[in-house]
């Protein structure tokens, strides 16, 4: 199985990419294709509708999109053994973050009117294969001159142009993904560590005060070594995280978690 | 190293309905201006793409693109620092905050070479042959007008770029002397190959490539009539030009004068 990661920020052109390389690989290859987003997204059913493949949507909500799909990548492998090619399209947002994983191919879409290539983090810096979209909209001379700027914060990539709107160069991305090394059985890394999540806004605090974000913080802990942090779902919370907030707000009780339900009996 | 051009093939491919294409072979030799002309949709574009990638039968088309009468090897085709090609697109806006002059040397260092203060001389002389209103080193890209920034493009491909095949899709080509810019473009034995409409550019090359249905259809060799004919509209819109920094200047325009060079 190849796992390929496709992030970008939001109008870069990632899902236009993905729907002509989706084109390409469907008939050689059995594919699966995960969404994710923050808050809400129709790309799964437009891919799913267009393409007649299996799709799956992912919203982060309140979680970092990046951690949620740390997170959630596990149970797609698991759940897709028989496929050949698993596509995955984050959220891209904050670009603190790349959600690549080491023994995938990471691909970064980025739009040449999108701002200075060293602004990006290692969303751009850990990609291995950099798509430059919309080039059709500046001249050739700054196109070099980006693509310059990209391979000075990423000197391993390998750049390719595209165009969202007529798929060109997407044949570039096709044979890079069928080059791909094959998932084995066994770990996975990231590519990037996640930020630190420490403090009491982590835990939902929103009024910005020392103390509330010190006791927040402090109540947000006692609880996370309460619950199990696998993310089960069993709560009727996507993970252990978001229940915890929703504890903390008085949205939910405690005893909503069987396992802390179990360790109290 | 530096890879001679002497000329490019384009093998037939497949159109639009998967049918082959009905020619053998289309040689481009050093020096030549070749139009590319067809409807809307009709595969111009794809045809530029399939040179511009150096295709080798694996994009839509199926066409293979010889150089020298050889395939080309993989490197060559995604090095961008031995690219052989250089384009101008359609869009021919600048979008970068900087001085024309800052702006140049920039583009030398992405191409891999020393900055060079007599060449960005050179290239902005030389734009300022196209245009009608002169381009200074210290201008804000931004700030140029559209005859200025084509202008500037052109001079560039031509003098930085400085790749041997130029491609050239459906430039917007108000406010610049076309004949110039060719002459600028297709120097030294360049191959230029450009999409256009336009009577100047599409007759003021040696032949023309017809698309249809996402094939090429047809190959027509430009004739002298059809070169006057082109010569005479540029003519027409450089003296168009003239007028314009006339009324720019705030003068009073009320005569024609009529004279226009023959075709050298």
């Amino acid at each position: 199985m190849k796992f390929v990661i496709f992030a970008g920020t939001p109008g870069s052109g990632k899902t236009s990419v993905i729907k002509y390389a989706i084109q390409e690989l469907k008939t050689d290859f059995k594919l699966f294709f995960a969404k994710f987003d923050c808050l809400n997204t129709k790309d799964d059913q437009f891919i799913s509708e267009r393409y007649k493949i299996p799709v799956v949507k992912k919203l982060a909500g309140e979680l970092c999109p990046d951690h949620y799909t740390a997170l959630e990548i596990p149970k797609i492998i698991k759940e897709n053994r028989d496929k050949d090619i698993i596509i995955l399209e984050t959220a891209g947002l904050c670009l603190r973050c790349s959600p690549y994983i080491k023994e995938g191919l990471g691909i970064n879409v980025l739009d040449v009117i999108s701002g200075s290539p060293d602004c990006y983090g290692p969303i751009l810096t850990q990609a291995d294969i950099v798509a430059v979209s919309k080039g059709d909209l500046i001249s050739q001379a700054e196109r070099e001159i980006f693509r310059d700027n990209i391979l000075s914060v990423n000197s391993q990539a390998k750049l390719v142009e595209v165009n969202g709107l007529t798929g060109e160069g997407v044949i570039d991305i096709v044979e890079a993904i069928k080059a791909s090394p094959e998932i084995k059985t066994g770990k996975l890394t990231l590519k990037h560590s996640m930020p630190s999540a420490i403090c009491g806004y982590c835990y939902g605090n929103k009024t910005i005060d020392e103390t509330a974000v010190q006791q927040r913080y402090l109540k947000g802990k006692e609880l996370k070594n309460l619950v199990p942090n696998l993310n089960c779902g069993k709560c009727g919370f996507k993970s252990c995280n978001e229940f915890i907030r929703a504890v903390l707000d008085g949205k939910a009780k405690k005893e909503q978690c069987l396992f802390i339900k179990q360790e109290k009996n | 190293m530096k890879t001679e051009i002497e000329k490019i093939t384009i093998l037939p491919g497949v159109n639009k309905f998967e049918e082959k294409e009905k020619f053998e072979r289309i040689e481009i030799k050093k020096g030549e201006i070749v139009a590319i002309v067809g409807q809307t949709g009709a595969g111009k574009s794809q045809l530029l793409y399939d040179i511009e990638r150096l295709a080798q039968g694996d994009t839509k088309s199926k066409r293979v693109i010889l150089i020298n009468d050889k395939r080309v090897d993989k490197k060559l085709r995604f090095d961008p620092k031995r690219k052989l090609i250089a384009s101008l697109a359609q869009s021919m806006n600048f979008l970068t905050d900087i001085s024309v002059k800052d702006f140049l040397s920039l583009h030398l260092k992405a191409r891999g070479k020393r900055f060079n203060p007599k060449l960005i001389k050179e290239v902005i002389e030389e734009a300022n042959e196209i245009t009608g209103e002169p381009i200074s080193p210290e201008m804000n890209l931004l700030n140029l007008s559209g005859g200025q920034s084509r202008a500037l493009m052109i001079s560039d491909v031509a003098n930085v770029s400085i790749s041997p095949i130029i491609l050239i899709d459906e430039i917007e080509n108000a406010g610049i002397d076309k004949e110039k810019a060719m002459q600028i473009l297709a120097e030294e034995g360049k191959i230029v190959l450009i999409v256009t409409h336009d009577p100047v550019l599409a007759f003021n090359t040696d032949k023309r490539i017809v698309v249809k249905n996402g094939g090429i259809v047809k190959i027509l060799k430009t004739t002298l009539k059809e070169k006057g004919i082109g010569h005479y509209f540029n003519w027409v819109g450089n003296y168009g030009l003239e007028i314009r920094e006339k009324i720019r200047g705030g003068e009073k325009v009320e005569k024609v004068e009529i004279f226009c060079e023959p075709v050298k």
